[in-house]
């Protein structure tokens, strides 16, 4: 078995060809930054591994997604390297070939993104590519998966060659600094010394604190001072080290380009920069971006996805729920099992399960976004706003991808290369309306809000924005102070998104939360309704009486001043912190009704639509749930600030649902 | 200075060194050094960022960072 | 009866084994309803190194 590694610059196709090559489906998005973590898969030759990685420019980090790719060349065994480049972007791409050549394993290059260089009138002869680098190329379309099969019989044949290991010579300075490396060394480490030096003369410090196991580092930075020294001394110029070995590349690319690929100029305005034009336009830019989010929330929650989901439900109450009820009677079971099988697990699975078509065509809206190439312009489009808070434009990107499920939401934020604005997003992210948290408006607008459905929900995910901005605003000025910011954003050229790909994406996203239905809620529905039907005076009891009761009545009068102190609302708000829609099913259950329509019927008893509204704030706010939680100590790697992003988003949870709550009942709202 | 140009100039990058380090590495990053040709594609409002396009590829930095790049007039 | 039995076996079965199967998964910050669910099996290298202050 080979491990193999794909690696390449941001948003060349690395994760397209490794679906392609693995047959399996990981996140794939047209902005630089999408894959954030390494990823494993298996060829479907069902033996080598293929191994994705996040995408760099360079191996000298600035990000943690970029860190885990150093991290990987420094201590983790592979066997081959599968390069993808972009060819409409040859030159810059190839600064990270001339770096994995140094590092003098066997690589293969894919040259990805040809039908894009064409549409720009950029030829490239492989075979002279492949002559200069001493490589095998291979063009591929990984889109569409052109040309997959000969790579990976490539890749795990046996003949990959190395490379040129000294394609560029840097100078008798720098190339006398990596034989006095070496001797230093002296054979202590098996990672190839030429490019530790190189890198280590950039100023890569993951390759320091690498060497520092097996040198001084007073010796380190000596012999770096010295080989600069002498770099200035041999030619006369002031650049860094840093600055001579990019150069040194760039004259070697720029011989390698010249011989390889030829340009004729074309003349036509590339539509994505006519689309340009009009989205990142001074005026429309903010507006439009509204305007397709309100689109997208009368879509979601009103002209579809409502429809859709009262079918469904009247699917669901209707021949479905007769259909096992006759089953049952059929197995002559008892009525315990009837009520367990009824009135717990259908009420608590088919209650959410009725808001599928809602969270699917949500989920549709967010990969429409992600494949077409906008998510990076908003980051454009936000940055004013987010600079003015303390943040930068690219963390308006995990929240994006917060409005699906927080938890990649918050693995994006490893692309912000600035700790403190990194750290900021992670605690914010959260606050990001996700899907799970959507059956709950669904449920609660058509109770209460039935003309303003998407109105009334929209403001429920701006209100969530709105106080994530105005909480970094405060973290920046107190627990966050300090460091520049820096944003540099890559703009990808639009692509059309293809409707296998979009389809693929948005039912890998909904598929998990239809397999939570059939999981957890259900498992929880079981759970819930045990709780509510046994209690400290035995079975079937009045649910008031009922240990669910209890549990609940506990805390109600915590939440009697923000308008719904039952113990009915504070038992569903425990099971929220496990997942976000089993608030939903534990109501289900609870109030004991058959069907969608006739819950709503009975919320209007219980709950004012103020009280509904405040409740809905709540919800938005209140915690992270288990698995966020988790992930933001994962990804923190500190307790005390995942204890304090559950701290605060309850604190800021009941002052917001107590303001709208009293303030509105000043204004004589009910 | 890049941030001076208006949306649909060009330029050719004079000195990058005022700017701030990390965004210098960025921008050598995406190929983007002294020499460079850059056109400015659009400009936000409100002090916003500059979008600007160098060798067929877009990116978006900050107007405060432009203004800390030479350019020489195309 | 043996229905009820093997009814009632199975679901309260199936529900401690989902229940505890989600709160093993959730602890690793592995989110259920999650897009990258299928693929975050791989173990995450970012807090193994603290150079990048
Ligand atoms: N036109 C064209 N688009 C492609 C091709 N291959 C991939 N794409 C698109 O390029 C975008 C980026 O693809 P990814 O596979 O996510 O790129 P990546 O290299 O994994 O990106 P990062 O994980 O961000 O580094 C997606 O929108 C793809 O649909 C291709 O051959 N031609
Ligand atoms: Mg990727």
């Amino acid at each position: 078995m080979m491990n193999i590694a794909l690696i390449g610059n941001p948003n060349t196709g690395k994760t397209s060809l490794f679906n392609n090559l693995t047959g399996s489906y990981e996140y794939v998005g047209n902005w630089s930054g999408v894959t954030v973590e390494k990823k494993v898969g298996v060829f479907k030759n069902g033996e080598d591994q293929l191994i994705d990685l996040p995408g760099v420019y360079t191996l000298n980090p600035l990000s943690k997604d970029e860190g885990v790719v150093t991290n990987f060349f420094l201590n983790e065994p592979f066997e081959k390297l599968l390069n993808i480049l972009d060819a409409s972007q040859l030159r810059r791409n190839l600064h990270l070939t001339l770096q994995l050549m140094e590092y003098g394993a066997p690589v293969i290059i894919g040259l990805n993104m040809l039908d894009v260089a064409k549409n720009r009138g950029i030829q490239i002869d492989i075979g002279k590519l492949s002559e200069a680098l001493g490589v095998t190329v291979a063009p591929v379309v990984a889109r569409s998966g052109k040309g997959c099969d000969e790579l990976a019989e490539l890749v795990t044949g046996d003949f990959v060659g190395m490379g040129k290991t000294n394609l560029v010579y840097y100078g008798k300075a720098i190339e006398d600094g990596i034989l006095r490396l070496a001797n230093m060394l002296d054979g202590r480490v098996k990672l190839p010394i030429r490019w530790l030096a190189l890198q280590l003369f950039e100023g890569n410090s993951y390759v320091k604190d690498y060497l520092v196991k097996y040198v001084a580092i007073e010796e380190i930075e000596s012999l770096i001072l010295s080989v600069a020294d002498s770099h200035f001394q041999l030619s006369g110029d002031k650049q860094t080290l840093e600055q001579v070995i990019y150069r040194k590349r760039s004259e070697t690319i720029d011989k390698i380009v010249a011989a390889s690929a030829s340009r004729k100029d074309n003349k036509k305005v590339p539509l994505t920069e006519k689309v340009d034009m009009i989205v990142t336009n001074k005026f429309l830019g903010i507006p439009i971006f509204l305007l397709m989010m309100y689109f997208m929330f009368m879509l979601t929650f009103d002209w579809l996805g409502f429809p859709l989901s009262d079918a469904l439900d009247a699917f669901l109450s209707g021949p479905v729920t007769a259909g096992i009820t006759a089953a049952l009677a059929a197995a002559g079971s008892s009525q315990f099992i009837n009520d367990l099988i009824l009135d717990g697990i259908i009420a608590g699975v088919g209650g959410v399960l009725v808001f599928v078509p809602q969270i699917f065509i949500l989920f549709f809206f967010i990969s429409l976004l992600e494949d077409s190439g906008y998510m990076a312009r908003v980051a454009l489009v936000m940055d004013r706003l987010m600079e003015a808070v303390g943040l930068n434009g690219k963390a308006f990107i995990p929240m994006m991808i917060g409005f699906g499920c927080n938890v990649p939401g918050i693995m994006a934020a490893r692309t912000i290369e600035t700790p403190k604005e990194r750290l900021m997003t992670i605690l914010l992210t959260p606050l990001m309306s996700c899907s799970a948290r959507l059956p709950v408006y669904a449920l609660f607008v058509g109770a209460f809000f039935i003309q303003h459905k998407a109105l009334v929900v929209l403001s429920l995910y701006v209100l969530g924005v709105v106080v994530a901005l105005i909480l970094a605003k405060v973290f920046s000025k107190t627990l966050l102070k300090g460091e520049t910011s820096l944003f540099v954003i890559e703009l990808p050229p639009y692509r059309m998104p293809q409707a296998r790909a979009l389809w693929r994406s948005t039912w890998d996203k909904g598929k998990g939360f239809v397999k939570k239905a059939g999981t957890f809620i259900f498992a929880g529905s079981v759970l819930i309704w045990l709780l509510a039907y046994a209690g400290p005076e035995g079975a079937n009891i009045s649910m008031d009486d009922s240990y669910l009761a209890a549990l609940g009545g506990i805390f109600a009068p915590l939440f009697a001043p923000i308008g719904f102190g039952t113990w009915q609302a504070s038992a569903s708000l425990f099971t929220g912190f496990l997942a976000k829609e089993s608030i939903i099913s534990t109501m289900n259950i609870i109030y004991y009704v058959p069907d969608e329509a006739s819950l709503q019927g009975l919320m209007a008893v219980h709950y004012t639509p103020l009280a509904a509204y405040s409740f809905m704030v709540f919800i938005l706010l209140y915690i992270p749930c288990l698995a966020t939680t988790a992930t933001i100590y994962k990804e923190t790697g500190s307790k005390r600030w995942t204890a304090f992003s559950i701290g605060y988003a309850l604190l800021i949870a009941y002052l917001l649902s107590l303001a709208i709550y009293q303030g509105g009942k000043l204004f004589g709202l009910s | 200075m890049l941030g001076k140009l208006k949306a649909g100039e060009k330029g050719r990058i004079m000195n990058i060194s005022g700017a701030d380090k990390f965004v210098r590495r960025r921008l050598l990053d995406l190929g983007i050094a002294e020499g460079s040709e850059v056109c400015v594609k659009c400009i936000l409002p409100f002090g916003g960022p500059v979008m600007i396009e160098s060798c067929g590829q877009c990116i978006g930095i900050r107007r405060k960072e432009a203004l800390r790049i030479e350019v020489e007039r195309a | 009866m043996l229905a009820n039995l093997i009814i009632g076996g199975a679901i309260f079965g199936y529900a401690g084994w989902a229940f505890y199967r989600f709160i093993k998964k959730s602890k690793e910050g592995k989110c259920a309803a999650c897009s990258i669910q299928s693929s975050c099996s791989s173990n995450c290298s970012v807090n193994q190194d603290e150079n990048l202050k």
